[in-house]
């Protein structure tokens, strides 16, 4: 085996890998595909982020070479870490000028995995009841298996999807896509958002509504909500 | 200019949230200008008690923040127009605020409003120094119960030493035929403990409890309770007011009915 790629999994943030420089990039890449193949069980099943070392790689070979792990071993590849602490410690002054130590601590359901390159149509899971006070943030579109209840709120630049009841807030579209939409199980919100119009429940709700699959969205200023059917499924734009 | 009153109780439960709701309510229906604060921050329901959680954009905390202005974060309610709600927040915690960022928010609020209520948290912590900071007036509710009193003395004193003298105590959830078996305390038990001035008693009545869940504060509807707020509203605003008899007025028909269970 050849000494072009080393794995160093111990790194505090995820996954180093250090590339020779002077090796071939086709080489580089089986070279790659090999190692992880070999050391896959000793890797496991683990979300890691990864850094490159050794080698100046572009944005797609970078890419290119999370794929490769993907192929070979059993780890998720969620972020890449830039290394580079100037930057780093010019972020976390910015980060600190705006946010004071103690909200830093703040209970935000860790799923914020920002994928490189995200956009609304790629999308995530989440798994669990979400309950008053907490809120889920992510970059692209979300999956809620579970429910949202009042006071909880899910905020996401993409569209939402709720496999359970949805009676407390969610903000569909957040960069400002208007073509951003919410489906839940159950449709019972306390407020609708979607880019910039807001739609709230009405003050006086029906005594005992049907419980059918709805979906929220966007038309010319306005927040329609209806049953989900083919014709509303055929109208969907990603 | 406005006056502050912030509405406490030191332990939970005695029906601070919906004091706030009724006085509050019921001063707007007075014809005054009124706003409630929400200073629970991090377990807010005084929204749900007065049921504008579905309008709530902005709170507090963006306010302080400067994340918007207060104008933005004020929602109107839903039957008077003189009547505001600013909404705590749920996902920050108490020390999201300092009391000196509570007063300057009062003193601000007060040049608009003739009434700035305060709805405390329960605790004598962080929560409840900010909601003080900038209040003129105390509101004490108290039940009738030894915990309750033994709390609202406690507070009193914090209210004392951080120079509010103008308090008055607010007696809730009494009951007239128990204070009457001699298993309750009555009011003026109460007064005579914690040697305050009482401005209202408010029975214990299960229309509180269908005009919280619906989210309409009772405040002047013909049953005791709404009775009661209207009247401490009447007292707030310095009218003579008598209490409330709060004697149960039985039926012929129990009446009757209790002569054959004995």
């Amino acid at each position: 085996m050849s000494d072009t790629v080393v794995i160093k999994s111990s790194t505090r943030r995820g996954l180093r890998l250090v590339l020779s420089e002077s090796a071939d990039y086709n080489k580089l890449k089986e070279d790659i595909a090999e190692k992880f193949r070999a050391s896959a069980t000793f890797l496991g099943e683990e979300s890691k982020g990864i850094e490159f070392q050794g080698r100046v790689l572009s944005d797609e070979q970078k890419l290119e070479i999370i794929d490769i792990i993907h192929a070979n071993c059993n780890l998720s590849i969620v972020c890449i870490i830039e290394d580079n602490p100037e930057l780093d410690k010019r972020f976390m002054e910015k980060i600190k000028k705006f946010i004071p130590e103690e909200t830093m601590k703040q209970e935000t359901v860790p799923v914020q995995q920002q994928m490189p390159y995200a956009d609304s149509s790629t999308g995530q899971f989440f798994k669990g009841n979400l309950r008053s006070g907490q809120v889920l943030d992510v970059e692209t579109s979300i999956i809620v298996i579970g429910d949202v209840k009042p006071g909880a709120k899910v905020i996401s630049k993409g569209n939402v999807i709720i496999l359970g009841s949805l009676k407390g807030n969610v903000y569909a579209g957040s960069g400002g896509n208007v073509n951003a939409f919410v489906v839940a199980l159950d449709m019972n919100p306390l407020q609708i958002r979607i880019a910039d119009t807001i739609a709230r429940a009405p003050d006086n709700p029906k005594k005992n509504p049907v419980k059918e699959t709805k979906i929220a969205f966007w038309d010319d200023g306005n927040i329609y909500i209806e049953p989900l059917n083919k014709d509303v499924m055929g109208d969907i734009r990603l | 200019m406005g006056e502050v009153i912030v509405i406490t109780s030191g332990k939970g439960g005695v029906g601070k949230t919906t004091t706030t709701a009724n006085v509050g309510t019921g001063l707007a229906m007075l014809g005054k200008k009124v706003v409630l604060i929400d200073t629970d921050i991090g377990l807010r329901n005084l929204d749900v008690v007065m049921g504008l959680e579905n309008r709530i954009v902005y709170n507090l905390v963006d306010v302080i923040e400067n994340k918007c202005r207060i104008k933005q974060a004020l929602i109107k309610d839903k039957r008077y127009p003189n009547l505001y709600l600013l909404p705590s927040a749920q996902t920050k915690d108490k020390t999201a605020v300092s009391p000196e960022q509570m007063k300057k928010l009062a003193d601000e609020l007060k040049t608009e409003f003739d009434y700035i209520l305060m709805d405390c948290p329960a605790g004598i912590e962080q929560g409840f120094k900010n909601a003080i900071a900038g209040a003129d007036h105390a509101l004490v509710v108290t039940t009738p119960e030894v915990s309750a009193v033994r709390d609202a003395d406690r507070i009193i004193g914090l209210l004392d030493a951080n120079d509010i003298r103008d308090t008055h105590l607010i007696v809730n959830r009494l009951r007239a035929d128990m204070v009457k078996d001699g298993n309750m305390m009555s009011s003026e038990d109460v007064v005579e403990i914690l040697a305050v001035d009482l401005i209202g008693v408010v029975p214990d009545d299960e229309h509180i409890v269908i005009a919280t869940n619906n989210g309409e504060p009772l405040v002047g509807s013909d049953c005791q309770a709404g009775q009661a707020y209207m009247n401490i509203c009447h007292r707030i605003l310095g009218e003579e007011v008598p209490f409330l008899d709060l004697e149960v007025t039985k039926s012929f028909f129990q009446r009757f009915a209790a002569i054959f269970k004995k």
